[in-house]
């Protein structure tokens, strides 16, 4: 870590911010990730990149029909 | 050198006492690795988007792409000095707007889709309004922002009213544009500050840097909430993941990484079969997916969850400078120095 500063002032606004930072909750990453896993398996259904159109009538990049409404 | 007073001289001990601290207690609570964690989720098909769109316009490199909220329309920003708004299903240009610089380094589009904003190099944030025209036929400039003592390297709308600003000089600033004035100004990074991301419900957002860290930021205050550290250069690119936990971040490192946030450390770390940097990233909208844009003129894509390399869109014969996913998921747009702007879906 990098931390240079010049003035006594810098220096105490830099460790008071790392007062703040060092004192915040941390859960388990093995909570934080299920979670994450369990928002994923949630919207898989919606995720386009992952299972494609519903049907091709919501897919705005197909190729359109030669009807049009005079 | 003058040795340090003793309030200084604490006040680096502290300091250094509390970085050790925080490291610690990371330690403490990285009970498992992220492919633990996902054994019963499915393996990814290599990722199967392909060009459905080649968007041409841009007479010189391309540097930033925005999707607007309606997941259709998109903005580029290029060197030839155009902002051109693009209907990415047609593939028609609905509007070019003639910049005063042709420096521009970053778009945004306001996710209303009636405001566009702008800046680079000319050390100014634009913004246009979409939806009403000056007497040129262009559409109308409402704000030209100024006073950054460094490039505007990254803009966000957090409404049609307020945009959020990173920019060389180190600083985050949101302006009132009703009223064309600076709200909040601070310094955030002890570098350049190259890229913002909005959280899901726009209370936070996070940041990165060639300081070589990222932040996270409530909307509201001027101090970070953390910092996340792990990257070993520039971060290039931030993206909030959508379910508001985490974020992904591309770097000049060569790699892709995903940070946790309530855990308040680094989970996840990607790396591309070949060797080049990263300018740009995103997800996909489960969160399933991770792409990022590369020096390489492709877009390499990884499975977030398993960590594993899913392929890479091929199209872009320069570097790819930046990449957005639409809202709703259903397409990326890509844009590069090749001067093109592509759809991928």
């Amino acid at each position: 870590m990098d931390m240079m500063v010049s003035t006594l002032q810098q220096q105490r606004a830099v460790t008071e911010q790392l007062r703040r930072e060092a004192s915040i909750k941390r859960i388990p990453v093995s909570v934080a990730v299920s979670d994450i896993v369990r928002f994923i398996n949630e919207h898989e259904q919606e995720d386009c990149l992952l299972v494609g159109f519903s049907s091709q009538k919501v897919n705005p990049f197909r190729e359109k029909s030669s009807c049009t409404v005079l | 050198m003058p040795k340090d007073d003793p309030e200084t001289a604490g006040l680096k001990k502290e300091l250094n006492d509390l970085i050790a601290k925080c490291k610690a207690d990371q330690e403490k609570v990285a009970d498992a690795k992220l492919g633990e964690k996902c054994g019963d989720m499915g393996d990814l098909q290599k990722i199967r988007f392909v060009t459905k769109k080649t968007l041409k316009g841009h007479i010189n490199k391309v540097n930033s792409v925005h999707y607007s909220g309606d997941s259709r329309h998109c903005v580029t920003g290029s060197l030839d000095g155009k902002l051109i708004i693009w209907d990415t299903w047609s593939g028609n240009k609905v509007q070019v707007i003639p910049l005063r610089s042709a420096w521009v380094m970053s778009v945004a589009f306001a996710p209303s889709g009636n405001f566009v904003a702008c800046g680079g190099m000319d050390n100014m944030c634009t913004v246009y309004d979409v939806n009403n025209r000056d007497a040129t036929g262009s559409a109308k400039m409402v704000r030209e922002l100024a006073g950054y003592e460094g490039f505007l390297s990254s803009c966000r709308f957090l409404d049609d009213t307020h945009i959020l600003t990173g920019s060389g000089d180190m600083k985050i600033c949101v302006w009132d544009l009703e009223v064309g004035r600076r709200e909040v100004e601070f310094d955030a990074h002890a570098g350049d500050v190259v890229t913002i991301s909005l959280a899901p419900d726009m209370k936070t957002y996070v940041t990165g840097s060639v300081d070589r860290t990222c932040k996270l930021w409530d909307v509201r205050a001027e101090k970070a909430k953390q910092t996340f550290f792990g990257h070993e250069a520039d971060v290039n690119s931030v993206c909030y993941h959508p379910s508001g936990q985490a974020f992904a971040t591309a770097s000049e490192d060569k790699t892709a990484r995903l940070f946790d946030l309530r855990s308040d450390q680094q989970v996840g770390h990607y790396k591309p079969p070949g060797n080049s940097g990263f300018t740009s990233c995103g997800l996909s909208l489960s969160g399933r997916y991770l792409l990022a844009g590369s020096d390489d003129n492709t877009v390499h894509s990884w499975d977030t969850m398993k960590v594993a390399h899913t392929g890479q869109l091929n199209g872009h014969e320069n570097r790819v400078t930046s990449i957005s996913m639409a809202p709703n998921g259903i397409a990326l747009a890509s844009c590069s120095w090749d001067q093109s702007v592509r759809v991928w879906g």
